[in-house]
């Protein structure tokens, strides 16, 4: 298993990817195709074979493939098979901005015949503006959750200060200490929401989520008791807690627009302190804990020592391999639908990995990278894994194994989308936005708390997605948005098909039923779905009505709403 | 569309052939094959349901339902009073509850090591203790998919959670997953199609959404895309239901709304009643806010007792006077009960070495008290009760036969019952 300490690589000749002036409308969004991409696949030693180990991230010279190959050769499955460029089109898309691509973006992509075409793409989106805008918003729902907080917490800064980070590729080593140290107001610093979002319950569960989201460790269980199936002890839980205790918190008001002193911000400070954590054991004695690492390095003494600098110097130690993996699982799991290790934060030796091998090579390459995210998501989206169909070989039922061949990475998993990916998708497909004023966040936050059903859970967690459910599916047959959406108002989606369509020369139908297919599942209808499109229109003299039933269809399909 | 209603496809069920092949020798096939048919018509006939009454946070079950009068540290300012079970006494703020204490039990002496709320949550729910290789189906979904795919002609979801989401249908998927009622005062959201979809329409649009959906299917992905096709036939089926209306509470007499009361658990239980009527196998109704770390009392006597009576009692005495009681299991329970200690904010932790649970209605014997804690509620002195024999309870009561086994994605059975025996004190 330690293989890995041997095999170190170098630091690299990293070659930071080339940013691009992004394209700011949507005009210009294929221009990239023309560009010669001059990043590298990094610094990653390629298979001896491979001669293309230079200057393309095209799945060639990915180092993961080789050891994917072997993993399947070993598992008795058929390698993976390639996506289609339609599948890929739109899972490079759900998966890395967030939302499905826009019909322009969807032609340019599929009509091209550039060679590397797909490792261009990858590029593109690793540089768009809504990379960090993407990857800012899932990240707030990971650190502080879903539920609206109380004042104490500003989601909006927190979000705005991760789109920063992530919009100048900062090392995830660097953002990590910022955020499990950040003091000030947490209007002027966002990190600091982090922190005070957790803070109650003497900080029990910013040690929970702490150690889970940066360390992948799950020893929330062992805030009341030892674990019975791994090493942690109880007094893990609360030395990890004892770091926070000299966390000082201060409301702040100032004059509001009306002249009236009101709550403006919190401040977030530390002060040196000599406090423990007491805590119940199960026996009914009290047990104390010092500030003491999950791998039994205790903080230091002293004046100056303030905690959870400590703390964050332990989790960012570059000598310790649980942030690199944790975050190298979680990225795995984002982009494949399961990690190598399941619960994705629960690594450990009691949690097996599915293939450790690859697991410990892909930690090890993100820490050489200096902790790159961008060249791992390069990586991942390169790989043949990713680069799957979600079609399964063979005919008949699953087999007997169950879903065993999904679980080595050779197929490609259907995921349902986020909440966030099916409203901004909504939105991109059908411009529902530009008929009622707008994009509006609190349109956007009333739909989503309406799709969550956030009340309820008291845990108020992020782990909810499209779960399938009948007041989810009612939602989307019935409810408001899918009714702006199909509209037909002005500045609408199917408005300007129609409007496209009349100024045509030739014959408006054909360009219609691919504008909405291309808008809702980014590929061309088959000539079946064609011809039964024209039957409706040909049948029923208001084309609107047919296309706003096609539309309907369309993104109410498990097509839609599943990446795939 | 109806046609759409699929049963799990890709999840290799094993249900009672699959023990079969493991207990070959000791049941003749003939008999097994005969059990099978009587035990499925037998259900038909019946119609079991089954009606869990959550209470979220953990209810102090020594103020509720054990009381200990003669502890001096633990005992508390609440007096026990006598019920209409003989011998059988109760807290004096559940006085209605005390009146239908002959169709009920009480079960004092659980016993799990799951003091933590999503943990003890999930065990109650499912049976089984949270574990990383896999997401246990909840029983309710389990349930929804043994009795509901005896009644395939029916509109209506066959497992629903009002107030709160209740556990998920795990590996079983999305269309075990419970119908979610938010608000039970409030009208579904969503239930009609838009003013100017008529009907041709929305035929219409559900034709070419057939089309695309079957399309994807036929692909071969994984069961997710059919998943969504069962939910979304079992959406548009309520949608066209004349059972639609089901969901509103506003043609019941006064007399019961008040009766039940009108809040949410108390129009939450009202509904349980109508839906179990129409034939639904398992509906949940959660009360929450029995995480009473401070001012326990307070927050019982005032607030959350005064519903659970209202609303418990009523709906015991409805459905044992429209004689659904026979046929109607019901389950109240929450993740754990609370320290025997009173700690220095009047308050109760957590505390799962030693708790209750009641339960009634489905065909159980009735009227009794099922093991003991001793003098100051802290462990137990009689009888312990595994989570898995209340499982199995709930399971046979139902019907279902307790062999039942799942196979897991990954290849592992996962039965239904893992361990737990049947309380001969409520099952004949």
């Amino acid at each position: 298993m330690n293989s890995r300490q041997g095999r170190r690589v170098g630091r690299g000749l990293r070659v930071s990817a080339v940013a691009f002036a992004t394209a700011s409308g949507a005009a210009l969004a294929w221009a990239i195709f023309a560009i010669p991409i001059l990043a590298t696949a990094g610094d990653r030693p390629a298979s001896k074979s491979s001669t293309a180990s230079q200057a393309s991230v095209s799945a060639a010279g990915n180092f993961l493939d080789p050891l994917l190959e072997a993993a399947w050769k070993e598992a008795g499955v058929k390698p993976g098979k390639p996506a289609s460029d339609e599948e890929f089109l739109r899972r490079a898309y759900l998966d890395v901005l967030g939302r499905i691509p826009s019909v322009q973006e969807a032609r340019a992509f599929l009509s091209t015949r550039e060679a590397d075409k797909r490792g261009k793409l990858v590029e593109y989106l690793l540089n768009h503006v809504d990379f960090p805008k993407n990857f800012a918003t899932q990240w707030t729902t990971l650190l502080v959750g879903r539920s609206p907080q109380g004042r104490m917490v500003d989601r909006a800064a927190l979000t705005a200060w991760l789109r920063k980070q992530f919009a100048a590729d900062r090392p995830w080593n660097e953002v990590v200490y910022d955020l499990v140290t950040a003091s000030g107001s947490n209007r002027e610093n966002g990190a600091v929401n982090f922190t005070l979002a957790h803070l109650e319950s003497e900080a029990v569960p910013l040690t929970a989520r702490t150690t889970r989201l940066f360390l992948g460790q799950q020893i929330q269980c062992v805030q009341c008791h030892d674990h019975p199936n791994n090493d942690w002890k109880q007094s893990d839980f609360w030395g990890i807690n004892a770091f926070f205790r000299g966390v000082k918190t201060e409301d702040k008001n100032a004059p509001n627009a009306a002249g009236l002193e009101a709550y403006d911000h919190t401040e977030l400070h530390d002060e040196p302190s000599n406090a423990t954590a007491r805590f119940e054991k199960r026996n009914g004695m009290m047990g104390v804990a010092f500030p003491t690492f999950l791998n039994g390095v205790k903080a230091g003494h002293g004046d100056g020592v303030i905690r959870r600098v400590e703390l964050g110097k332990m989790i960012t130690d570059p000598k310790s391999d649980l942030l690199p993996r944790a975050m190298a699982n979680r990225m795995w799991a984002q982009f494949l639908g399961r990690g190598f290790v399941n619960p994705i934060d629960d690594i450990g030796p009691h949690n097996v990995p599915v293939n450790p091998e690859i697991l410990d090579k892909l930690a090890d390459a993100f820490r050489d990278s200096k902790y790159d995210v961008k060249q791992m998501i390069r990586w991942i989206m390169t790989s043949r894994a990713y680069q799957a169909t979600s079609l399964r070989a063979g005919k008949g039922e699953v087999s007997k194994g169950g879903d065993r061949d999904d679980s080595v990475f050779n197929v490609m998993q259907l995921r349902p989308m986020s909440p966030e990916q099916l409203f901004d998708s909504l939105l991109t497909a059908t411009s529902a936005h530009k008929t009622a004023g707008g994009r509006d966040d609190a349109k956007r936050e009333a739909w989503m708390k309406q799709f969550l059903f956030a009340f309820g859970n008291d845990e108020g967690d992020e782990a909810t997605s499209f779960q399938g459910t009948i007041p989810q599916s009612l939602m989307m047959m019935n409810g408001e948005l899918m009714k702006d959406a199909l509209s037909g108002k002005s500045g609408s989606f199917l408005a300007d098909v129609l409007e496209q369509a009349q100024k045509q020369g030739r014959a408006p139908a054909p360009y219609m039923i691919d504008q909405i297919y291309l808008a809702a599942l980014s590929r061309f209808p088959t000539a079946k779905e064609r011809h039964a499109a024209m039957q409706y229109l040909d049948a029923f003299p208001d084309s609107l009505h047919v296309l706003q039933d096609l539309f309907w269809a369309l993104l109410n399909s498990n097509e839609f709403i599943l990446i795939h | 569309m109806s046609s759409i209603m699929a049963s799990p496809g890709g999840l290799s069920r094993r249900h009672f052939l699959g023990h079969m092949a493991a207990t070959a020798l000791s049941v003749p096939a003939a008999q097994f094959f005969t059990d099978l048919r009587a035990n499925a018509a037998d259900v038909r006939k019946k119609h079991r349901s089954c009606i869990v009454l959550w209470m979220s946070g953990g209810p102090s079950h020594l103020d509720i339902w054990d009381l200990k009068p003669d502890s001096e540290k633990n005992g508390g300012p609440f007096r026990p009073i006598a019920t209409s079970a003989p011998g059988v006494q109760i807290s004096e703020h559940m006085p209605k509850t005390a009146k239908q204490m002959h169709h009920l039990n009480i079960l004092r002496s659980l016993d799990s090591k799951e003091g933590n709320h999503e943990r003890g949550t999930y065990l109650m729910h499912t049976g089984y203790v949270p574990n990383p290789t896999v997401v246990h189906p909840g029983w309710g979904s389990s349930c929804a998919l043994e009795l509901g795919s005896q009644m395939s002609d029916f509109d209506l979801p066959h497992c629903v959670a009002i107030n709160s989401p209740g556990a998920g249908a795990g590996f079983l998927g999305m269309s075990y997953t419970p119908f979610m009622v938010q608000n039970p005062n409030a009208p579904i959201a969503n239930l009609k199609p838009p003013g100017d979809v008529d009907e041709l329409r929305l035929e219409r649009r559900l034709q070419m959404l057939s089309q695309v959906e079957n399309q994807f299917i036929g692909q071969r992905r994984n069961q997710m895309a059919v998943d969504h096709k069962a939910v979304y036939g079992k959406t548009i089926r309520m949608m066209n239901s004349k059972l639609k209306n089901i969901f509103s509470l506003d043609s019941e007499p006064a007399p019961i709304r008040e009766a039940y009361g009108k809040g949410s658990f108390g129009s939450g239980c009202l509904m349980a009643r109508r839906l179990v009527e129409q034939g639904v196998s398992y509906v949940e109704v959660s009360l929450g806010g029995w995480d009473t770390h401070t001012n326990n009392f307070d927050a019982l006597s005032k607030r959350l007792l005064p519903e659970l009576d209202l609303g418990m009692s009523a709906l015991v005495a409805d459905l044992a006077a429209r004689g659904l009681l026979d046929t109607t299991m019901i389950v109240w329970m929450g993740e754990f009960g609370r320290t025997p200690r009173i700690n220095q904010n009047a308050g109760r932790d957590h505390w799962p070495r030693s708790w209750s649970v009641v339960v009634g209605g489905g065909g159980m014997k009735s009227g009794q008290v099922v093991g003991s804690t001793d003098k100051d509620g802290v462990d137990v002195s009689d009888r312990p009760i595994g989570v898995m024999d209340l499982i199995a309870t709930m399971t046979k009561t139902m019907g279902i036969g307790i062999d039942t086994q799942y196979t897991t994605p990954r290849g592992r059975p996962m039965k239904i019952v893992d361990g737990g025996k049947p309380l001969p004190e409520l099952i004949g």
